[in-house]
């Protein structure tokens, strides 16, 4: 009795070791397990294909001094890659092109347009000002054929992402360089993001440099007169050698003088930017975001390309003298007015904006999203922008967003409509970006979401499917019209 | 020293910062009680929770920039790298 009693114990003392180095290996292998598992800040490799395109039309080029046609058509393919490099590191690549035509840009040399003869023209103009026959002719309204009608920018960025372990710091930096016919950027930036109070709280710190060149494209009669001086309507090498030039009231003069013009000193444009941000959960289905931006540019503010008109100078036309009093009128269509100088502005500009975000879950089938900004600079200029936001889930897969945005905007200092500028300023410019308007947009997304997964291209898993239309409507008379399309993968 | 400095936060722009930044204070004040936990943030990690604009909303950025005189503090472009305004 007592052997069985000491065998029963023995079994049970047994039993016990077992279940507690059981225990104990389990809590090991937890502990491991624990370890070696770490979430992603990404778990695969996410591309986003992204489509834009962008029109305008307008009436206010500032090419051609704040008049004129301002049709303008983008495309811009761009590819996003996120490449998660370790549980804690994510590197993103950001490749894009966007090529544009514009009637506006095209202007810089107007008079080899259509509605022109050409340089072989202007050779054996008439010289009697009427414009008529085979003088050279240009306009405002009518798009060049000249080499700046169209230009492509080719931009790529690098960004990488590091997390700390308990993913309450984020650091970041960039770096990337874009580049088109008479721009070329280089940017560098970093960031700091700290997280709290059980990742309810967000704060963010970001620096972003661009060094950035202008390779100037001044107006062809500004060229000329900077190529060849005072003498540049007679020398037998400028573009206007035999040209009549007429003035107001349709007379062949000699006197056209841009001289107020005076070449660009330094092509540079620096731009230095510090970010505030500041994001806290207010509730399961609130949070907010604010967010303030100090920016300081210094260089060549202003746009080579744009022609400003005084109205204190004489007036010089090229083309055909009855065309004259139509000249504000798009029924012009062969005679051009020639520039008193290119846009100057300041060498340094301040701008602090600062923005809001509001977004509200009501319940599955929608979320408001709000964004609301205040903008004020140093030029003069103060803004205001509201957006709202209503995405709207159908099912699983199908969201629609509409959405509207009001902008509005006090003018710069230096601006002032076509032939309004003194030449006694020190800057102008006739831009209407630059002016005081409001504008409407409406619009809205259409999101397919593959919650599944069911189609796939090669290894690649779609995500989800995008289409953003949206209609802008400015009070000065620009409308625009883009669309863009976006298709989102994972890596398998 | 601290005399001049108090001197520049009387100016127009520095004023601007300065109430922004108390602004945030009282925003990090006020808040800093509330916190939700992990398990009940299933709505705020919905999608369209976020607080930045999507990917696709880059094309309109890009033209506001182009066309309007305002740029930044919406977390993304903020002016330069482009011949825009």
């Amino acid at each position: 009795m007592v052997v069985k009693q000491v065998a029963v114990v023995d079994v049970i003392k047994k039993t016990f070791c077992v279940v507690f180095m059981s225990l104990g290996f389990v809590t090991y292998a937890q502990q491991d397990s624990t370890q070696v598992y770490k979430k992603k800040v990404l778990e695969s490799i996410e591309i986003d294909v992204l489509l834009g395109y962008y029109e305008q039309e307008g009436t206010h080029a500032a090419v051609t001094g704040g008049i004129g046609n301002e049709d303008l058509q983008n495309i811009a393919p761009s590819v996003v890659v996120r490449i998660p490099l370790n549980e804690d590191d994510v590197l993103t690549a950001d490749v894009g092109i966007s090529a544009y035509t514009s009637a506006s840009s095209s202007n810089g040399n107007p008079f080899n347009t259509a509605a022109s003869s050409g340089r072989g023209a202007v050779q054996s103009g008439n010289g009697d000002g009427s414009g008529g026959g085979n003088g050279p002719k240009g306009t405002p309204w009518v798009a060049s054929s000249g080499a700046s009608r169209k230009d492509v920018l080719t931009s790529i960025n690098f960004s990488y992402v590091h997390a700390t372990e308990d993913r309450n710091r984020y650091w970041s930096s960039n770096i990337g360089t874009s580049f088109e016919y008479d721009y070329q950027s280089f940017g560098f930036g970093g960031g700091f993001t700290q997280l709290w109070n059980e990742k309810n709280t967000e704060l963010s710190l970001k620096a972003q440099v661009y060094l950035d060149q202008w390779k100037p494209i001044i107006p062809t009669e500004i060229h000329q007169f900077d190529l060849y001086g005072v003498n540049f309507l007679t020398n037998n090498q400028s573009y206007f050698s035999g040209v009549s030039v007429i003035d107001k009231d349709g007379n062949s003069v000699a006197s056209y003088l841009p001289s107020n013009f005076s070449p660009i000193d330094d092509v540079n444009r620096n731009s230095y930017a510090v970010s505030l941000g500041f994001s806290q959960i207010l509730s399961k289905r609130a949070q907010f975001s604010v967010f303030l931006d100090l920016v300081k540019q210094q260089g060549w503010l202003a746009n080579p390309l744009q022609r400003v008109y005084f109205a204190d100078q004489a007036n010089f036309y090229i083309g055909n003298r009855s065309s004259i009093v139509n000249y504000q009128d798009s029924s012009n269509t062969d005679v051009f007015h020639l520039a008193d100088d290119i846009e100057r502005l300041p060498r340094n500009r301040f701008k602090y904006p600062f923005g809001m975000r509001l977004n509200y879950y009501v319940n599955e089938y929608l979320v408001v999203r709000s964004y609301v900004r205040r903008y004020a600079d140093d030029w003069g200029v103060n803004s205001n922008t509201f957006q709202l936001e209503l995405p709207i889930k159908f099912n699983l897969n199908w969201k629609l967003t509409p959405s509207y945005r009001y902008y509005d905007q006090t003018a710069a200092d230096y601006f002032a409509p076509f032939d309004q500028h003194l030449s006694t300023q020190d800057f102008y410019t006739s831009d209407y970006d630059l002016s005081a308007f409001s504008s409407h947009q409406i619009g809205g997304a259409l999101v397919y979401t593959d919650v599944l997964s069911k189609f796939n291209l090669w290894k690649l898993s779609l995500k989800s499917i995008s289409l953003r239309f949206q209609n802008y409507q400015r009070s000065d008379g620009l409308s625009a019209f883009s669309i863009a399309t976006g298709f989102s993968f994972v890596l398998d | 020293m601290i005399k001049e400095l108090f001197t520049d936060l009387k100016t127009y722009k520095l004023k601007k910062i300065k109430t922004f930044l108390i602004f945030v204070l009282v925003l990090v004040s006020s808040t800093s009680c509330v916190a939700v936990k992990e398990y009940n943030k299933v709505f705020l990690n919905d999608a369209d929770m976020a607080l930045k604009a999507p990917l696709s909303e880059r094309f309109e950025t890009t033209f506001h920039i182009y066309r309007e005189a305002a740029a930044g503090a919406n977390g993304g472009k903020t002016g330069g790298g482009c011949g825009c305004n």
